[in-house]
């Protein structure tokens, strides 16, 4: 579970979080949605600790983690998968030693079970006959489908996606949102999602929240959203409408 | 204006503070044991290769230069024979050390930073940390503790070949014979020589994978942050080395002898 509570963020003089407050239950999808440049990548940055916050507390599955020093975050986050909003694999390994790298680092599993493993979670991605491939010869989607194998190849608990869509062509985009909609279900990973993708959201998102000026304008079921009157929210969505 | 140059002050000042930090950081991890060799042997390879080349190309052409321009001068004193040690303890001693390290920071150097920064600005360092693995365990340490083994390493080849190209002069351009030119080589370097030569390249290797590492660590601004940042960390290389080896020098011609 992860509960965060009045968390202000300030960047450049500008506030880019403002007191926001907010629930995801074990194993819940939470999407927020919002427009470029709103903090959604800062936000996500704070529910793992690579940004300190101003103000407030982020408590995952029980543990204040802006209480923690650096070494214990590092022991943590064996328990987090993290997306980054471009990949960020390696470029200095090839699509197969990064995604074990994380194995090789937190598992003693010996080298037969590493290859097993890392095959099953590309096969979940969708992926394969890439694993002798260096990241610079794949398109941006096959990046960010590793990304996502490297980001749950050690089963996260929690699992924290930056926009897994942007980029893709729409039939990319939305298998990569079942994908991670089947995975996140299949591991039970309490998960997080930050998007401008409003129409993949709706199909793959538990819950929907919308961020607007360092703050949280709405949050509810898809269903809840579509009826709400607020005037943002209504611009915002308009795709999903149609 | 004094404005600008208080906050000019405070931002370098606050740099430098950083900076300790990062080697405070670097030295922790090291001495605590967590170096992963595998990636510092790969690492010195790396780094050694790249640089291995150039410097005994211009070890080579610094060691005849040295025994033609040594002949002239001595000829005209008539102390011909004298070239021998000139050569040994101006490489020994000054040149090799020096030269050693601005081609290093040149070319391992640079790589060193250009890698961690462009790292930096695909997120690749932030990435580690997500993956629980502190980077500063896995990206610095090898690339530190490679630059700190294997720069001393080719300063010692550098005084070999300098000294042989010193020799190739004498030989044949100078007409000594080489018996007496290796034997008055031999007996003109003495302890000091060459391990105050190796305490200095030892302290420049420091200095130039601190300058380095930390340039790419702390690199931002994405493709062209790189650029910036890698040039900054060779200039500052340069900087560091001729200032500590003034001081050095003058601490070692005190002390030792
Ligand atoms: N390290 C930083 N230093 C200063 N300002 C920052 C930093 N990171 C982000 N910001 C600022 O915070 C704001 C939010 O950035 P963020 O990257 O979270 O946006 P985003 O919602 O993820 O946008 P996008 O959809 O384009 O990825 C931006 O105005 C940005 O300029
Ligand atoms: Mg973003």
């Amino acid at each position: 579970m992860i509960k965060v509570e009045h968390l202000s963020k300030t960047l450049g003089g500008q506030k880019v979080l403002n007191d926001i407050s907010f629930e995801v239950a074990t194993g819940e999808i939470l999407i927020f949605l919002g427009p470029s440049g709103i903090g959604k990548t800062v936000l996500l940055k704070h529910l793992i600790g690579l940004f300190q916050p101003d103000q407030g507390t982020v408590i995952v599955n029980g543990t204040d983690i802006t209480k923690l020093s650096q070494s214990q975050q590092l022991k943590i986050r064996k328990d987090f998968g993290y997306l980054f909003q471009e990949g960020a694999l390696y470029d200095f390994m090839n699509v197969f030693e990064n995604v074990a790298f994380p194995l090789r680092e937190h598992t003693s599993l010996n080298y037969q079970q590493i290859r097993q493993r890392v095959r099953e979670v590309l096969d979940m991605v969708d992926l394969d006959e890439v694993e002798a491939k260096m990241p610079s010869e794949l398109s941006g989607g096959m990046k960010k489908r590793v990304g996502l194998a490297r980001a749950i190849v050690l089963g996260a608990k929690v699992l924290l996606c930056d926009e897994p869509t942007s980029g893709l062509d729409p039939i990319r985009s939305r298998d990569i949102s079942d994908l991670i909609r089947q995975v996140a279900k299949k591991i039970g990973a309490t998960t997080v999602i930050m998007s401008h993708d409003v129409h993949n959201s709706f199909r793959i998102a538990d819950r929907l929240a919308i961020l607007n000026d360092g703050a949280i304008e709405v949050v509810g079921r898809p269903q809840d959203l579509l009826s709400c009157d607020h005037s943002f929210v209504k611009e915002f969505l308009k795709p999903a409408a149609v | 204006m004094s404005f600008v140059i208080f906050k000019n002050l405070a931002g370098r000042i606050h740099a430098m503070g950083e900076a300790i930090f990062f080697l405070k950081d670097v030295l922790k991890v090291m001495f605590s044991g967590r170096v992963r060799f595998a990636q510092v042997l790969e690492q010195m390879y790396y780094q050694g290769v790249q640089s291995v080349v150039i410097i005994i190309l211009s070890s080579l052409a610094t060691g005849v230069v040295l025994g033609l321009q040594g002949s002239i001068t001595l000829q005209r004193f008539g102390a011909r024979e004298f070239i021998a040690p000139l050569v040994a303890l101006s490489l020994l001693r000054e040149l090799s050390p020096v030269f050693t390290t601005f081609i290093y920071s040149g070319k391992s150097g640079a790589g060193i930073t250009a890698e961690l920064g462009t790292m930096n600005t695909h997120e690749q360092i932030q990435a580690t940390r997500t993956l629980g693995v502190d980077p500063i365990e896995f990206l610095v340490v090898p690339r530190f503790l490679a630059c700190v083994l294997v720069m001393p390493a080719l300063v010692v080849i550098s005084e070999l070949v300098g000294m042989f190209g010193g020799y190739l002069v004498a030989i044949f351009q100078a007409q000594l014979p080489s018996a007496i030119y290796i034997r008055q080589t031999i007996q003109s370097i003495h302890y000091v020589d060459f391990f105050s030569g190796l305490v200095k390249a030892f302290f420049f290797s420091v200095i130039v994978a601190w300058i380095c590492c930390y340039q790419g660590f702390f690199t931002s601004g994405g493709a062209l942050g790189v650029g910036r940042f890698t040039t900054r960390a060779v200039a500052y290389s340069y900087m560091a080395v001729i200032l500590s080896n003034a001081v050095l020098t003058m601490f070692i011609l005190t002390f030792w002898g």
